[in-house]
């Protein structure tokens, strides 16, 4: 599928032609898709920025513009939840994920790119394959495993920060292994032959030519390993204790608190979204360039 | 060198993967898991149980049509937002960054806004109100099938914008200079030089939403909380239910297969319509 190895170098609006004969839609239309569009995206987000500067019973009411405003929720919203310690998990946790995740998925990607061997076909299925695999089929058996090496081996594992990096970093790594392939693919091979004639070995090869040329692809292997991990709720809801609990896990607080029949902390609850998603879109809009090649690389989120 | 990445994946996916089928012909559960390889064998006893005695089989319509919906009432809005951001105006790079918000915000932190807007008497209710309708209960009761397909088609547009927007790239502009001298309409160019252009993105567009959709599990469980209502308690949260609040292991296991078994068919066309090897690719031996 051609779609899948184009990085259109118009997604992000670098190119601009004032061609007439490429117009898809009419203008009327274009501006009315265009406008709702924005409407329908923008409103929920707007509406979480408000919301995080209201109080509780003014989003409770219903309250667009707060009539209060407490910019105070987000100083409360530290010692509410935890937030912090959470936020410092997640960085941990999902850093580390990142990092390992670029360097094996690099290495891995060349091998998969320039040899040939058996099976290199039926792995290259499987990274793709892998990723729908659903969460809730691994779960349980990824725990039991872990509280099983625990009981062998006499180490924590279960609530430890290391077993959540180990299953990310494997849920991580088919996704970033495949973007580095679609990568690695379009490099070009002049360079590398010259290097093996002047007898440069496969891991010079692999350091000093593959990876300085690579970056991109790096940093959106890295990227999307750190999400995946800062975006899961499903495994860290099992595998963390309340000292190494993520923040997507510490956000869950204010649910369970809701179910007590009190008003629910509104306010604090989407100013704590809000610190969390922060980083995320902030990531994307520094490296937008290169992430939609990688989305649309293999389409996973 | 593939040796690293082989060996985790070894040892956390396909280990746990062969584990998870085990698990499901056995009778686990809080008293048995400390000691999880003498748990008795029981055949297919947790799959007959899990269709029989749980609300599995109305888990997996909800999921199948939920997932179904999303997929299908996603795909004209993604279409649309790639036309119309195909051609260059002033601050359409501003607009690109905004569509893809939706999707590059966290289940949880979507499903946590939303949630807050949907509480009874919330701002939901107070804009659709203004129009004079009633909707009821979003969280809770029937409604609350519609409220989940809602959410997940709001974050989930955006794939499709991305792989028709890759698609469009394409078609060459020769094309659109004949259908200009053939005098053809919009729509007419549309239908039939630009769209079949697009066919191969939006089926697979098509094919990956439905994956990404049919087991989701943080944006149910943020949003509806657990225990789930009834109408919207999907398979993945029903598995995870199963295992973690009701402890009965083994029952969940099996539920998790049927779950493998909802993404068998879609995945078998994923795979076949990506290209896995580059042509151009003369591989070393």
């Amino acid at each position: 599928m051609s779609a899948l190895i184009i990085r259109p170098p118009s997604l992000t609006g670098g190119r601009r032609r004032d061609d007439d004969v490429t117009r898809l839609l009419p203008r009327p239309l274009l501006v009315t898709v265009i406008v709702a569009l924005l409407l329908v995206v923008l409103g929920p987000v707007a509406y979480m920025v408000l919301a995080s500067l209201n109080s509780d019973i003014g989003v409770a009411a219903g309250e667009i513009w707060p009539r209060e405003w407490h910019p105070s929720n987000y100083l409360h919203v530290w010692s509410t939840v935890a937030l912090g310690r959470g936020l410092a998990n997640s960085l941990i946790i999902c850093g580390a994920v990142a990092v390992v995740c670029a360097l094996v998925s690099v290495s891995a990607a060349y091998v998969l790119v320039r040899y040939a061997f058996r099976g290199r076909l039926t792995v290259l299925r499987g990274l793709l394959g892998l990723q729908s695999i659903p969460g809730t089929l691994m779960l349980l058996p990824v725990f039991v495993l872990f509280a099983s090496a625990s009981t062998l081996l006499g180490i924590p594992t279960i609530g430890t920060r290391w077993a959540v990096f180990l299953t990310y970093l494997t849920f991580a790594l088919p996704f970033s292994t495949w973007v580095m392939v679609t990568y690695v693919r379009g490099l070009p091979r002049e360079l590398e032959e010259a290097a093996r004639i002047d007898g440069a070995s496969s891991w010079r090869v692999l350091t000093r030519i593959i990876v300085p040329l690579s970056w991109p692809g790096i940093v959106v292997s890295a990227i999307f390993a750190f999400l995946l991990g800062w975006n899961d709720v499903l495994f860290a809801s099992v595998m963390t204790n309340p000292e190494t609990r993520t923040a997507a896990v510490a956000l869950q607080v204010f649910g369970a608190t809701q179910e007590t029949g009190a008003l629910p902390l509104y306010g604090q609850m989407m100013a704590a979204s809000l610190i969390c998603a922060v980083p995320v879109v902030v990531l994307y809009l520094v490296f937008q360039r290169y992430l939609v090649g990688g989305l649309t690389a293999g389409g996973v989120k | 060198m593939l040796a690293p990445s082989g060996f985790l994946m070894f040892f956390v996916i396909l280990v746990p993967l062969a584990l998870a089928f085990y698990i499901s012909v056995i009778d686990l559960d809080q008293y048995t898991i400390q000691h999880w390889l003498k748990a008795p064998f029981v055949g297919l006893q947790n799959y007959v149980e899990a269709i029989n005695d749980t609300s599995l089989l109305h888990a997996v319509r909800l999921s199948v049509s939920q997932a179904l919906l999303v997929s299908l009432i996603t795909m004209p809005i993604g279409i649309a937002a790639a036309l119309a951001t195909q051609n260059a105006f002033r601050g359409r790079a501003v607009v690109r960054s905004v569509f893809l918000v939706p999707y590059i915000l966290p289940a949880f932190v979507v499903a946590t806004v939303w949630r807050t807007m949907m509480h009874p008497q919330g701002l939901l209710d107070h804009v659709v109100g203004s129009v004079g309708i009633d909707v009821g209960l979003w969280l809770n009761g029937p409604t609350s099938f519609w409220s989940l397909v809602l959410v997940q088609s709001w974050s989930s547009w955006p794939f499709y914008y991305l792989l028709v927007l890759a698609g469009l790239q394409s078609v060459d502009k020769e094309v659109h200079e004949a259908s200009a001298l053939d005098g053809a309409l919009w729509w007419t160019k549309l239908r039939y030089v630009v769209l079949p252009y697009l066919r191969g993105s939006i089926l697979l567009a098509l094919v990956i939403s439905f994956l990404h959709n049919v087991n989701a599990f943080t944006l149910p469980y943020v949003l509806f909380g657990v225990p789930a209502p009834h109408d919207v308690e999907v398979l993945p949260v029903l598995t995870y239910v199963t295992s973690f609040q009701s402890f009965r292991f083994g029952l969940s296991a099996a539920m998790a297969v049927v779950s493998l078994a909802l993404v068998v068919v879609p995945l078998f066309l994923y795979l076949r319509a990506v290209r896995l090897d580059s042509g151009e690719d003369r591989v070393r031996r």
